[in-house]
């Protein structure tokens, strides 16, 4: 399922949310709006947590997380730490990171099987990323870009990168990751895919400016249509399905 | 059968690697059991295959466009995009430089300064921990700001997968649970990478032996570079240690036919200077580096004597440069940016080059660099270690792998504490007994513990070496020197103690007394002896004087002792006298005066002064007319009176 939704009247909303197949991360803020987004469609599914890092809302460019685990710079103070740990389930290792690049989000992209990092960044942290998240760590730039969390956004099913990525720089990342990959925007034209969006493997979250075109890309890429929450197998029958459903609109 | 008893037997001994048994080496074959095989990475792939039927399906990509490397499948990809190679090029390409194929990628290495250097950080001791990729790639690319076009042959392949440091060979004629071991490193570059021609490259090592006689020790001992040799040096914390090793083992003969091998050290140097920072470690140039300079006395003491070590160790290789030219191999440890840069740091008359392919590090772990653990370096890398698996350990090994490597034990006799004899025991007991009775000059008891415990005249004290009994070692030096007459006469004319003993000095008792009387003894008893008893010049004790003689020279200068004496205190209390009668005439004389002792006279204005003083003017005034009025009748009188 893909949804649209606004943050204060921005679209980033990658910048103030961070959603994983284990957990949810959304900034504290007036946005009553942008929680029922969430709450709507991940309510008793996994915990939502507001949470703020370094006392700012800028949480999905701040932290980078997975299924297994969610790394925060070290910014983060320890009343902020404990939130974290309280609210999110016992499952999810919850580590700091020394790291001079601090917005984990940006250098650092992933899903619950590889990452794709900054090329500066340290070897400790690309360590603790690989122990933490559980991942196999790539050093790799983005349409020569270095900010791969910035410009990809990821999830086990499939992949948006930058839209001016080469085509040969497409198949090498879709080969090295094993997941289909588009070069795409959003939020009408947007290049900085992975801030304007967050997606796990049943639900994207993208801005309220994203149309119908960029929309329809990021369902067919991430396969949001055909897999519920908790699927599993049987979920590839929606998209048995699809095509007569869609069939019959017309 | 006999055959490999012979080699059986030989394993006993160290074996040296350059000069090996002829019929050890014939049966010699590489061990393949245990070359550990490159681990396949096992990576999880996190698709399932229906993926790929989808319309949006992954890519199958066959090159790096980048780095214009080729592959088959996803895990070579993988290790592909994890490698040095591949990292380097991303880099280049986010700073503009151009990125490098394969080929030139490990040439760029082969270049590189720091290459095998281990961690900048770390100054341990043991830097043979395979370079860290980490550190090769960021030297790399520091490097590539100035990557000179200084083309020299550069042969050395990148060191990638790390080896097992020991070679293992197996031998028909051995029993196949001993095998022998030889370091990797000891082979040259071209060597080591045609393993299957490894034993042949042993054989054609074989040198052999020289035979040294043991009278030519004059002979210079001329380096002979056109002998097979290796150099190897140690740099850590301030010391140095350096050595020209001839690989060609000497042969000395020892008593009895006994051969035994030497290692022929052509030419060694150590040197060690205070650079490290006691209690904090690292050197000072380190901490000057990451904290600023320090200005303290010991911080300049440390820079001075680095930049002295940096001069005393150039100035050695340039000394050594014919021979380390010449040399087979290169064995250096130097952890530690600092330790590299003495050796390896762009200079003048450079000598040794970092990438030089004979360059080796240790393959195990070395302790300070001496000249003593150079040399236990160069035996631990040229001996043939033999290691020895039972069968249960064997299906174990296979089964990991691995094997342990069991060095030859070396056997130390523990030095034992000589037993003392009961003599001895004696001995030592009589020695206190004695010295205590010299001391206090007893020497009835003397005699009678002489003779009743039967002590020969020619006893000497024990222990011999203590200080104590240095300069006393027979019982008439210790009476000599304690100046007890008494006792000399009675150990030189009753217990006929032989006065020509010497002691360690080479001084005769006689010598070594202290005082006339003493002195007297050892002449009396010349005269009571006679002269042929000892051999009295040798005892340097000077011509006989009779008992009587000796007593009534005493007897004489005692006299004439106290006569002075007599006199001396004569003239004493007569000096003394003469000194109360003028002190009573002065007393008189100062009587007389009937003043006070220091009192003045005073004049009469003074007295007049004296009188006046407190007065009121009026008073004063009064007194005055009082006294001028007197005058006058004085006056009067005086002129009627005449």
């Amino acid at each position: 399922m893909a949804v649209r939704a606004q943050f204060e009247n921005s679209n980033e909303v990658g910048v103030f949310s961070r959603l994983t197949n284990s957990y949810a991360l959304v900034a504290v803020g007036a946005s009553e709006n942008f929680y029922s987004v969430f709450e709507s469609e991940l309510q008793d599914v996994i915990p939502i947590c507001h949470a703020t890092i370094a006392g700012t809302r800028i949480i999905g460019r701040l932290t980078v997380g997975n299924r297994k685990g969610l790394l925060v710079p070290t910014t983060t103070t320890d009343q902020e730490l404990q939130h974290l740990r309280n609210t999110l389930p016992d499952s999810v290792k919850i580590q700091r990171i020394e790291e001079r690049l601090s917005a984990l989000g940006n250098v650092i992209c992933c899903n619950d099987h590889v990452a794709l990092v900054h090329p500066d960044l340290e070897r400790e942290t690309e360590e603790i990323i690989a122990d933490v998240l559980g991942v196999e760590v790539f050093r790799q730039t983005v349409a020569d870009n270095v900010l791969t969390g910035s410009y990809m956004a990821l999830s086990n099913q499939g992949g948006i990168v930058h839209p001016k990525t080469s085509i040969r720089d497409q198949d090498e990342l879709s080969s090295l990751l094993q997941v289909p990959l588009v070069a795409g925007s959003v939020n009408r034209g947007s290049p900085v895919v992975g801030a304007g969006m967050v997606v796990n493997d049943w639900l994207a979250v993208t801005g309220l400016d994203t149309t119908a075109t960029e929309l329809s890309v990021v369902e067919s890429v991430f396969r949001l249509g055909e897999m519920a929450p908790g699927g599993g197998p049987g979920a590839g029958a929606g998209a048995v399905n699809k095509e007569s459903i869609v069939e019959s609109f017309y | 059968m006999v055959e490999s008893a012979r080699i059986e037997e030989l394993l006993k001994r160290p074996l040296y690697v350059y000069d090996l048994p002829p019929e050890l080496l014939a049966t010699l074959a590489p061990k393949t059991t245990n070359q550990v095989p490159a681990e396949p990475d096992s990576e999880p792939t996190p698709e399932d295959p229906e993926s790929t039927v989808q319309e949006l399906a992954i890519a199958n990509s066959t090159s790096c466009s980048l780095c214009k490397v080729p592959y088959q499948n996803v895990q070579e990809q993988r290790s592909h995009v994890r490698s040095d190679h591949h990292r380097y090029n991303l880099k280049a390409q986010l700073r503009g430089n151009a990125t490098l194929d394969e080929v030139q990628f490990s040439k760029a290495v082969g270049e590189l300064d720091e290459s095998i250097s281990g961690s900048e950080s770390s100054e341990s001791e043991d830097e043979e921990t395979d370079a860290g990729a980490d550190t090769t790639l960021t030297a790399l690319l520091k490097k590539q700001a100035k990557l000179s076009q200084t083309n020299e042959e550069a042969t050395t392949v990148k060191r990638g997968s790390p080896k097992h440091p020991v070679f293992w060979l197996s031998s028909s004629s051995l029993p196949s649970n001993k095998s022998l071991g030889i370091y990797r490193a000891i082979f040259s570059n071209v060597e080591q990478d045609e393993l299957g021609h490894l034993v042949d490259s042993l054989r054609r090592k074989q040198l052999a032996a020289v035979n040294v006689r043991t009278d030519n020790a004059s002979s210079p001992q001329a380096p002979n570079t056109s002998n097979p040799h290796m150099f190897m040096c140690m740099i850590g914390g301030g010391h140095f240690a350096a050595m020209l090793v001839s690989l060609a083992p000497e042969i000395h003969r020892k008593q009895g036919g006994v051969e035994e091998r030497q290692a022929r050290v052509i030419a060694h140097k150590t040197f060690h200077r205070y650079t490290t920072r006691r209690k904090q470690g690292g050197s000072q140039s380190a901490s000057d580096a990451s904290r600023g300079a320090a200005h303290s006395a010991g911080s300049s003491l440390r820079r001075y004597n680095e930049a002295e070590l940096e001069k005393d160790i150039r100035e050695l290789l340039a000394d050594w440069r014919k021979e380390i030219d010449t040399a087979e191999l290169l064995f250096i440890r130097a952890a530690g940016k600092t330790n590299r840069r003495i050796l390896f740091g762009q200079y003048d008359g450079q000598v040794l080059r970092s990438n030089d392919p004979r360059l080796r590090g240790f393959p195990f772990s070395t302790r300070r660099a001496t000249q003593a653990e150079l040399m236990r370096c160069f035996k631990e890398l040229t001996r043939v270690k033999v290691s020895e698996v039972d069968e249960a350990a064997l299906a174990a090994a296979e089964a990991k792998k691995r094997e342990e490597v069991s060095k030859p034990p070396t056997p130390r006799p523990q030095p034992q504490k000589p037993k003392m004899s009961k003599e001895e025991e004696a001995a030592l007991l009589h020695t206190t007994q004695i010295q205590a009775m010299i001391r206090r000059s007893k020497v009835p008891a003397l005699m009678s513990y002489l003779s009743n415990n039967s002590i020969s005249s020619s006893f000497t004290f024990q222990p011999t070496d203590s200080p104590q009994n240095f300069r006393c070692p027979t019982p008439l030096h210790l009476a000599a020197n304690l100046n007890s007459s008494a006792v000399v006469t009675a150990l030189l004319t009753r217990a006929g103690s032989d006065p020509t003993a010497v002691n360690s000095e080479g001084k005769t008792p006689f010598e070594i007394a202290g005082d006339r009387a003493t002195r007297d003894a050892f002449r009396v008893a010349r005269h009571e002896l006679g002269g042929s008893k000892w051999d009295w010049n040798a005892a340097k004790v000077p011509s006989a004087v009779s008992k009587s003689d000796a007593e009534s020279r005493a007897e004489r200068e005692r006299k004439t002792a106290e006569d002075e004496e007599t006199n001396r205190r004569k003239a004493g209390m007569d000096r003394l006298k003469r000194e109360d009668v003028e002190r009573a005439t002065q007393q008189k004389f100062t009587k007389s005066g009937g003043r006070t002792l220091g009192a003045v006279e005073k004049t009469a204005a003074e007295k007049r002064d004296e009188e006046t003083r407190g007065m009121t003017p009026e008073m004063r005034m009064r007194l005055e007319r009082e006294r001028r009025a007197r005058a006058a009748e004085e006056r009067f009188r005086r002129m009627q009176g005449h």
